[in-house]
């Protein structure tokens, strides 16, 4: 069974766009109903599209979707607000989950080819370990991370935030999955008796058919890090490294000396989901979530 | 899955390094897995052995570190926070869970049936959410739960009603888990709705040409051959319940509902920022992962004999 | 592959140590120049005034720069100072609040800076200076003063004819005029979480929460004023004639906004925060005297108010102390605070206000800064807080909130707290009895 369902996910699509439809009716309550929850997942990101137009008195006192007259006051305020601090937040993030994903793509995926085309002493712990990594709350991690960080005095520095993001056991677990199913184990055969060792295999034969798999696995872990709030929040205090999860979240915690931001994290906040939106709607096509799926056949 | 086996024309270096081949390729998931898991796990648990007690005179005196025993985990199963939480954490999972599921599976085979009109839009519209962080999708909510922001009582008001205020009494719960299920329906979404593309279409055919409906199709056949991916996201959804901090961290400033220690990981926060209490905090972190490994591993054990039998 | 990770690695490293640099560079002038070279001080610090304050000591100190950060308002960035503390990586100053300060010298993140702090209690009242010193040494530079004070919306006052009330029960009295000539308006917020708030209409009755005698603690928050205070609040909850709510809420400013939340009796910082919300309302409001327990009684507590201090941490525990020291007693730093709203803590400081324009939320109230020396000549000179008030302040929030909610005695919250704060100095080792 496991091998079927494996193999499944390359011929699936086609299948599927063959498939004869032959009922015309019974469309309607479906349709409703994926309109509506449509709507349902819309309504916050429209009311914050909405909301980052209204200035501040606006905010409280005309109706929650009515456009308001100060967008581009509120716009310039925000790139304003502390010297810039909002762009530098953005180009933060940028670095964490770009360069994060990145490297921790690269790594899950040697480590997953590793463990599933390989047979060697000690798999099966290798393979526990990470099964009990995927299993762990990762935020429980976070503070003893800090004091370690802090022991070896990378606290309150990018690499404090960046460094436990290349790790993802979940990432690994997903490339060894992918791995298995993408990679067959004769055309590896044939390289090697063509004459090429374990790195060159690796990087000319598994590797270009690992891709789509480590697309997943780069989106999975860039939205990841993009979204994640305590480990910058308990690694960092100098704002102008923050993330822009922790930004916003400072505009509304000001303390009891100065109010809270709304109007600035509101237009932030607007702002600084477009461009995670608009990525998602390119690369929704790449996405291989079937992959997190097959995973569970270990 | 089946050893690679060397060809036996090869020399003995090569071979050699063949057999170091696997371990050069971990090593880097190694190393950052020692360093940023094992030993930090370690650590917490060094640590909750610990704590800051008196070591000195004057009023204010001077605290060192030294061995307590296990008084830090007495204290973390003693305070009746930490079973407050966990109660709380229960209503939100059995409200958060079963939702998100329940709704990314009904549109998950909603979006798989035959002649739905668009379906592209919706697909794409329920995922947006994925992207939203959680600090700005609570942000978002918060503003649309406020009685005076909220569009739902503008709409009351307007029609003569009382406006209700979402965020306090038996509301709450399903407020804050709603937050939850907006941001994870879309994920847990298009993984069961990829499983559902992943199954040749001739396995329902036949019984289409038996005139079986689509209901039908969907209860007998569809769902229990995803049933794999509704474990692996149910799983998820679970650990994530017991991950909750973010949503009710952010909300607390807006009502006074939400305590400090409203889930446990609100409580390790406060233990180990607010209050100082470093091994309190690592006891309680070690039992809350702990508790979670054993919920995770049962629940696994569980689903895998029933929908997997021989495997 | 491990030959092709190595430089893909490298060029990571690269760009984000590149990053770093960038960023840290944009803040100060220049960052360590060498042994001979100026020093840099880092300093956290929250709050709109300290920039200008900053930029001030840096024109006029070129040896000594100091590079701000905001590590968050009062209670992160103390939280993230222990912890830092403890990291080996906590700046050289930071600010903290008066409240606190006793838990940041327990856990070694205050320097005592007596040696350096010649000359420096005759710049403070009494009051003021108590704040800062604990069994006879200096741990911090007072910054600004929060003394309680009535800031209340003058307008809708005027509309419902209310006289500014001098004592509570004037304040009970005018509260149910409020509430019944608009059911919609209230005439104060009482918010569970505001401990500090609390705290000072305790002291006001005359509460003593902690008080040291030798090495003991004495602890005692259900004393009868105390007691009396929770009752008094409870009964404006229990007849409707208060909002209870978290304040600054998009709800709470909304109300604020609209008029129907007409008082806030807190800190005098109270008009620079309701200015940040309701600026449009400006001229409305004005600020008079916190209202007595006992007519003629002209006592108040503090809220809020913070001083700078020198952590442990340091290498430059001079130069830290002065520029402390400057930013508490300077008359420029006193200027950049009175602009942004802030009440200097230096009697020098509080004179300068004598001589400036009321804040920006009462520009017709003339006699504003008359007024806050006034309050701040009776404030109660003697406060003592413990070592742990941030357990006092976690327990008191959550047992308050929940005593709101569940309409629970607020009198028995008190209780709560004493008994948490209690349990957690015994555990840590201090010596404590229980009133």
């Amino acid at each position: 069974m496991s091998t079927a369902t494996m193999s499944r996910p390359a011929g699936g699509r086609r299948l599927v766009a063959d498939r004869p439809r032959p009922r015309p009716r019974g469309a309607i309550l479906p349709t409703v109903v994926l309109v509506l929850g449509a709507l349902y997942c819309l309504v916050p990101v429209v009311w914050v599209l909405v909301a980052s137009t209204k200035s501040s008195s606006e905010l409280f006192s005309t109706f929650t979707f009515l456009p308001g007259s100060g967008l581009v006051e509120n716009l310039g305020d925000l790139f304003a607000y502390g010297d810039g601090q909002y762009a530098q937040w953005a180009l933060n993030s940028l670095v964490f989950a770009g360069v994060g994903a990145v490297a921790c793509t690269l790594v899950s995926t040697m480590a997953g080819y590793a463990l599933a085309k390989y047979d060697f002493p000690g798999r099966q712990v290798v393979f526990y370990a990470i099964l009990g990594g995927v299993l762990l709350p990762g935020i429980t991690l976070a503070i003893p991370q800090y004091l370690l960080m802090s022991k070896i005095g990378l606290a309150g520095t990018y690499w404090s935030v960046l460094l436990p993001c290349l790790i993802s056991p979940f990432g690994i677990f997903l490339a060894r999955v992918y791995a298995v199913s993408a990679v067959p184990t004769e055309t590896m055969e044939a390289a090697r008796i063509d004459g090429a060792n374990d790195t060159r295999v690796f990087v000319s034969v598994a590797l270009p058919m690992m891709v789509p798999g480590m697309v997943t696995i780069f989106l999975l872990q860039f939205v990841g890090i993009w979204n994640n709030f305590l480990l910058p929040f308990i690694m960092l205090s100098d704002e102008r490294m923050y993330p822009l999860t922790v930004g916003l979240y400072t505009l509304l915690s000001k303390g009891s000396g100065t109010p809270s931001l709304y109007t600035l994290a509101i237009i932030g906040s607007a702002v600084a989901i477009i461009p995670l939106v608009a990525m998602m709607l390119v690369l929704q096509r790449y996405w291989r979530l079937d992959l997190i799926s097959g995973g569970l056949k270990g | 899955m089946s050893a690679v086996t060397d060809p036996p024309s090869l020399a003995y270096r090569r071979a050699r390094r063949r057999w170091a081949a696997p371990y050069l390729f971990l090593l880097p998931a190694g190393v950052l897995f020692i360093a940023f898991l094992a030993i930090p796990i370690c650590y917490a648990l060094y640590l909750s052995f610990r704590g800051m007690r008196m070591a000195g005179g004057g009023p204010f005196g001077v605290r060192q570190e030294t061995w307590v025993g296990l008084d830090n985990y007495v204290a973390a199963f003693t305070a009746p926070e930490l079973l407050a939480g966990l109660g709380r954490l229960a209503i939100y999972g059995i409200i958060a869970v079963p939702l998100t599921l329940g709704l990314a599976l009904t549109f998950a085979l909603l979006l798989d049936l035959p002649r739905v009109r668009g379906a592209r839009f919706a697909r794409t519209a329920i995922f947006i959410p994925y992207a939203v962080p959680g600090v700005v999708a609570t942000l978002l909510w918060g503003f649309l739960y406020l009685p005076s922001t909220s569009p739902g009582n503008w709409i009351l008001e307007r029609v003569g009603l009382d406006g209700v205020d979402v965020l306090h009494g038996g509301m709450l719960f399903p407020a804050v888990a709603n937050i939850a299920v907006w941001g994870g329906v879309g994920f847990n979404m298009i993984i069961l709705y990829t499983s559902l593309r992943g199954i040749p279409a001739d396995v329902y055919e036949a019984a289409r040409l038996d005139g079986a409906s689509e209901w039908d199709i969907a209860y007998r056949i569809k769902i229990p051959l995803v049933a794999p991916a509704l474990v692996l996201t149910g799983l998820f959804a679970l650990i994530g319940t017991l991950q909750v901090y973010g949503e009710p961290t952010t909300l607390r400033p807006m009502t006074s509902e939400i305590s400090q220690t409203w889930v446990p990981l609100m409580m390790i926060y406060r233990d180990a920022f607010t209050r100082d209490n470093l091994s309190l905090a690592a006891a309680s972190s070690v039992a809350l992962a702990l508790g979670t490994l054993v919920v995770s591993v049962i629940l696994l054990r569980l689903t895998q004999k029933r929908s997997f039998g021989e495997s | 592959m491990m030959r092709r990770t190595v430089p893909a690695m490298a060029t990571l490293s690269a760009v984000a140590l590149a990053l770093a640099a960038c960023s840290s560079g944009t803040g100060s002038g220049g960052d360590d120049a060498g042994p001979d070279g100026p020093i840099t001080l880092d300093y956290w610090a929250w709050g709109t005034a300290q920039q200008p304050m900053v930029d001030a000591w840096n024109a006029a100190h070129p040896d000594i720069q100091v590079k701000r950060t905001d590590a968050g308002g009062g209670t992160d960035s103390s939280a993230k100072l222990v912890t830092a503390t403890r990291a080996g990586n906590a700046p050289d100053v930071a600010i903290v609040e008066y409240n606190t300060l006793p838990a940041m010298i327990v856990a070694g993140v205050a320097a005592d800076i007596s040696e350096h702090a010649d000359g420096l209690e005759e710049e403070f009242a009494p009051g003021v200076w108590s704040q800062v010193t604990f069994d006879g040494a200096t741990y911090g530079v007072p910054q600004d003063a929060g003394p309680q004070a009535l800031t209340y919306n003058k307008a809708r006052f005027d509309e419902l004819g209310i006289e500014v009330p001098t004592t509570w029960e004037e304040f009970a009295e005018a509260a149910e005029t409020v509430h019944e000539a608009d059911p919609d308006s209230y005439i104060t917020t009482f918010a569970p979480a505001e401990f500090g708030g609390f705290a000072g209409y305790a002291q006001q009755a005359g509460a003593e929460w902690w008080s040291v005698d030798g090495d003991t603690w004495t602890v005692d928050f259900d004393d009868d004023a105390s007691v009396a205070v929770a009752d008094y609040w409870q009964d404006l909850i229990d007849r409707d004639l208060v909002l209870a709510e978290p304040l600054l809420t998009p709800e709470w400013n909304a109300k604020v906004n609209q008029g129907e939340v007409l008082s806030w009796p807190a800190g005098l910082w109270a008009a620079g925060v309701l200015y940040g919300i309701a600026e449009e309302s400006a001229g409305d409001w004005a600020m008079a005297p916190l209202p007595q327990w006992e007519e003629g009684d002209p006592a108040v507590g503090f809220q809020g108010g913070s001083a700078v201090v020198v952590t442990t941490s340091t290498e430059h525990a001079e130069a830290a102390a002065e520029f402390a020291r400057w930013m508490g007693t300077a008359d420029e730093a006193s200027a950049a605070q009175i602009e942004q709203g802030q009440y200097p803590a230096s009697l020098a400081g509080q004179e300068l206000t004598l001589e400036s324009d009321p804040p920006l939320l009462m520009p017709q109230q003339e006699d504003y800064w008359e007024t806050a020396a006034e309050i701040t000549r009776t404030t109660i000179p003697e406060i003592s807080w413990g070592p742990n008030v941030n357990v006092a302040s976690s327990a008191f929030q959550d047992a308050m909130s929940t005593a709101v909610t569940d309409g629970a005695p607020l009198r028995d919250v008190l209780t709560t707290t004493e008994d948490e704060v209690v349990e957690d100095m015994r555990t840590t080792g201090f010596e404590v009895t229980q009133k």
